[in-house]
């Protein structure tokens, strides 16, 4: 199994106190929310505390935070829900399946979508959205982090050329890594997991603006005014709570800390005079997406996990066959650096003392030459 | 720390027991599976993340490594797969003859690409569920049969790289197909009663024109009825050449009170030639694509010569005539099939193979 996980963008620990808290309510908070007695008023309180948790860390009103199964479904909620047929929405290439495949399901049905690609540093320019926009745009959606390379884009000055159309950020990638703030930033709706902030898997957050009508996908009993009906995940919904809070509350320790790991890894690689390329610009601190032209990515990692340290390559699918990084590719790099990539992503436990056992193991992948046997 | 092994898994019962018995033999193993084909392949480039071809199987053999903490990697090999072995599944049949594409894929694709994916990871052995057993002896490494001769699996071997071999590992090569059932019950593998696969892994149904149709409808389309000959006379119509199979009984719409086999397709003619069952019988052919698994065999040599799986195969004699070589056997052989794989042996040992070509 592996002894370093250098892979924070794929998933999260959850975080000791998160856990303690999952156990006691599932433990104990066994009342449906929705039930009148004292059991379901406590898990009442639950939900309705852990909204309020989340409203304030992304700077909103708590009944503009709606709670469902992920981020998927808060991005399928928004893409296949506000629009209809006739309307123009404007998204990028470089956005997660979670938005793609919907953008894809969408355009069958006589919606129109506009991809727009990102520049040669994997970033989305607002100039190349403003041009887009048309009359029957009705909806803009962007991700605020790209989760292959890390870049950000800049969603403030996107809010401002948008003019009437709605924006939405695909920001799984972003919370508890940048700043983020929907009042200020402009953003209309937004999408979280919690598995991606050491929080559990299986819960995520729509914010949607009030004054915005939307339905949710599985109906029935109306639990979230209709966007996510079915009994509340109440340990899950309240430990993303708290997952929010600790992430917001510790974001500027994280993040210098995350900046120190980045440049010391950076660092040390080129100490050691090892050949790669950082992609992408204009990064959050600890995900790095990095090409050594030696040696395929595929390869790579699996040496690397072989060696006990987890990191990733390309997009997986289920069967864990990767492909080559389609995000790469469409800033315009070389397929061959695109093939030799991997994406690197730290978090708050790591250490120094891992990143040297990584260089290491780098350094022996990377020189050892077959022995023919 | 112990020596490395790179296992095929395919999420079969036998790539199961072949990875415990690895690991029961001290060695480190590394499970792969291979991931050769998708059904999107056949009408585009369709490069979609959810075209996981097999994921029962997939997931089947993550389960098996998992049970023994054996790290998994699932890798495409599916440009290589359709390169080498869908191509000339489909030319082969559209030329009138008869592919084995498994022994293409073990040939062009499994050994190749798993020995360089293995030494791209630095791992010296790699180790499959074949039935068949590599034996060292005088520094020199020789494919044998499995013990159970009903699983044997040497015949599909011919074609891989003679080299490969001293760095191959064939775990249950010694075994019988029930008691690698018995091993896999007994150690509860999450594969133990996965179904026998007998069917060409990218053939659905097993039913080869359908995936033809599909695979090259304008080709199958461009497929008319011609004339069935027997005796150099007209003696039927069949609907199309693709249907048939040197040997084959059935279909041919015949009223003969004796029945007719086929003995000979010529697609450029679109003909099918049959006769009385003698004149399936034949005693020579050449032999085509030739493989050799042992070092400094001097022709001509007596052998025994497997010309189909699961037959027991004749004494013939292996020579070169010319750019060519030829088999000519003792016995006259039931339906020589061009296309399909003649295999040398010397009682268990396989000495090479090649590619079935009739005379012309």
């Amino acid at each position: 199994m592996n002894k370093i996980y250098f892979d924070h963008a794929a998933t999260t620990p959850i975080s000791n106190d998160v856990l303690n808290h999952m156990f006691q309510i599932l433990e104990k908070n066994y009342g449906n929310p929705s039930s009148i007695h004292q059991l379901g008023q406590s898990s009442r309180a639950l939900v309705e505390n852990s909204r309020r948790q989340i409203a304030k860390a992304i700077n909103c009103s708590s009944k503009e935070i709606f709670f469902t199964s992920g981020g998927t479904e808060s991005n399928n909620i928004t893409i296949k829900n506000l629009l209809q047929t006739g309307d123009h929405l404007i998204t990028s290439s470089i956005e997660h399946p979670a938005i793609l495949k919907p953008a894809e399901d969408l355009a069958q049905n006589g919606i129109e979508v506009s991809y727009v690609k990102p520049n040669k540093y994997g970033i989305i320019e607002p100039q190349k959205i403003e041009k887009e926009i048309k009359k029957n745009t009705k909806l803009i959606s962007i991700m605020m982090v790209n989760n292959e390379m890390g870049t950000i884009n800049p969603l403030e000055e996107i809010s401002l050329i948008k003019n009437s159309v709605l924006l939405h950020t695909d920001a799984v990638q972003a919370f508890g890594k940048i700043p983020l703030d929907v009042s200020k930033m402009g953003i209309d709706l937004l999408s979280l997991s919690g598995h991606k902030f050491y929080g559990p898997k299986g819960v995520g957050i729509l914010y949607k603006k009030n004054n915005i009508s939307l339905k949710g996908l599985i109906t029935g009993g109306g639990q979230e005014q209709e966007i996510c009906a079915g009994t509340e995940n109440v340990a899950g919904i309240s430990s993303i709570g708290l997952a929010a809070e600790n992430i917001v509350k510790d974001l500027k320790k994280n993040r210098s800390y995350l900046t120190e790991l980045t440049n010391y890894l950076i660092k040390s690689l080129k100490n050691h005079d090892i050949n790669f390329v950082i992609n992408g610009k204009n990064r959050v601190p600890g995900l790095l997406n990095i090409s050594f032209p030696e040696m395929l990515g595929q390869n790579l990692m699996m040496n690397l996990d072989l060696h006990g340290i987890a990191v990733s390559y390309g997009a997986a699918c289920s069967s864990g066959t990767p492909k080559p990084p389609r995000v790469l590719l469409e800033t315009g790099i070389e397929s061959n650096l695109a093939k030799s990539s991997i994406r690197i992503s730290l978090g708050k436990d790591n250490t120094k003392k891992e990143i040297d056992y990584f260089i290491n193991s780098i350094v022996s992948i990377l020189s050892k030459e077959l022995k023919n046997v | 720390m112990s020596e490395k092994v790179l296992v095929a898994m395919s999420g079969g019962v036998d790539s199961s027991v072949s990875l415990l018995r690895i690991i029961e033999a001290g060695y480190d193993p590394v499970g792969v599976t291979m991931k050769l084909w998708s059904n999107e392949s056949i009408n585009s480039n369709n490069e979609q993340d959810n075209s996981c071809c097999g994921i029962e199987e997939i997931n089947g053999a993550k389960l098996v490594c998992n049970q023994f903490g054996v790290p998994h990697y699932t890798i495409d090999f599916t440009k290589v797969f359709k390169e080498e072995v869908v191509n000339n599944f489909s030319s082969e049949y559209f030329a009138g003859r008869t592919p084995n594409p498994c022994i293409r894929c073990n040939s062009y694709v499994k050994w190749d690409a798993f020995i360089e994916q293995a030494d791209k990871m630095n791992i010296k052995y790699i180790a499959t569920g074949h039935y068949a057993i590599v034996e060292k002896k005088n520094n020199n490494y020789y494919l044998k049969k499995g013990i159970d001769p009903k699983k044997d699996q040497s015949y599909v071997l011919w074609g891989i790289p003679k080299e490969t071999l001293k760095r191959t590992i064939f775990p249950i090569g010694d075994l019988t197909k029930e008691q690698v059932r018995k091993i896999a019950k007994e150690n509860d593998l999450a594969t133990a009663t996965s179904p026998e696969s007998m069917e060409i892994c990218f053939v659905t149904d097993n039913n080869y024109k359908n995936f033809l149709s599909n695979y090259n409808p304008r080709k199958m389309s461009s497929i008319k009825e011609g004339d069935i000959i027997e005796n150099e006379k007209k003696v039927g119509t069949h609907p199309g050449y693709i249907n048939y199979t040197v040997g084959q009984r059935k279909g041919l719409n015949l009223s003969n009170p004796e029945p007719r086999y086929v003995s000979k397709i010529d697609s450029k003619n679109n003909t099918i030639t049959v006769g009385k069952k003698h004149s399936i019988y034949k005693k020579e052919c050449y032999v085509d694509q030739l493989n050799l698994l042992v070092n400094d065999l001097q022709l001509p040599i007596k052998i025994n010569a497997k010309i189909r799986y699961n037959t027991f195969g004749g004494i013939a004699t292996l020579s070169r005539e010319k750019d060519k070589y030829k088999l000519s056997f003792d016995e006259p052989q039931l339906a020589i099939t061009p296309g399909q794989s003649a295999v040398f042996y010397d009682n268990d040992t396989v000495l090479g193979g090649g590619i079935i070509e009739l005379f012309k």
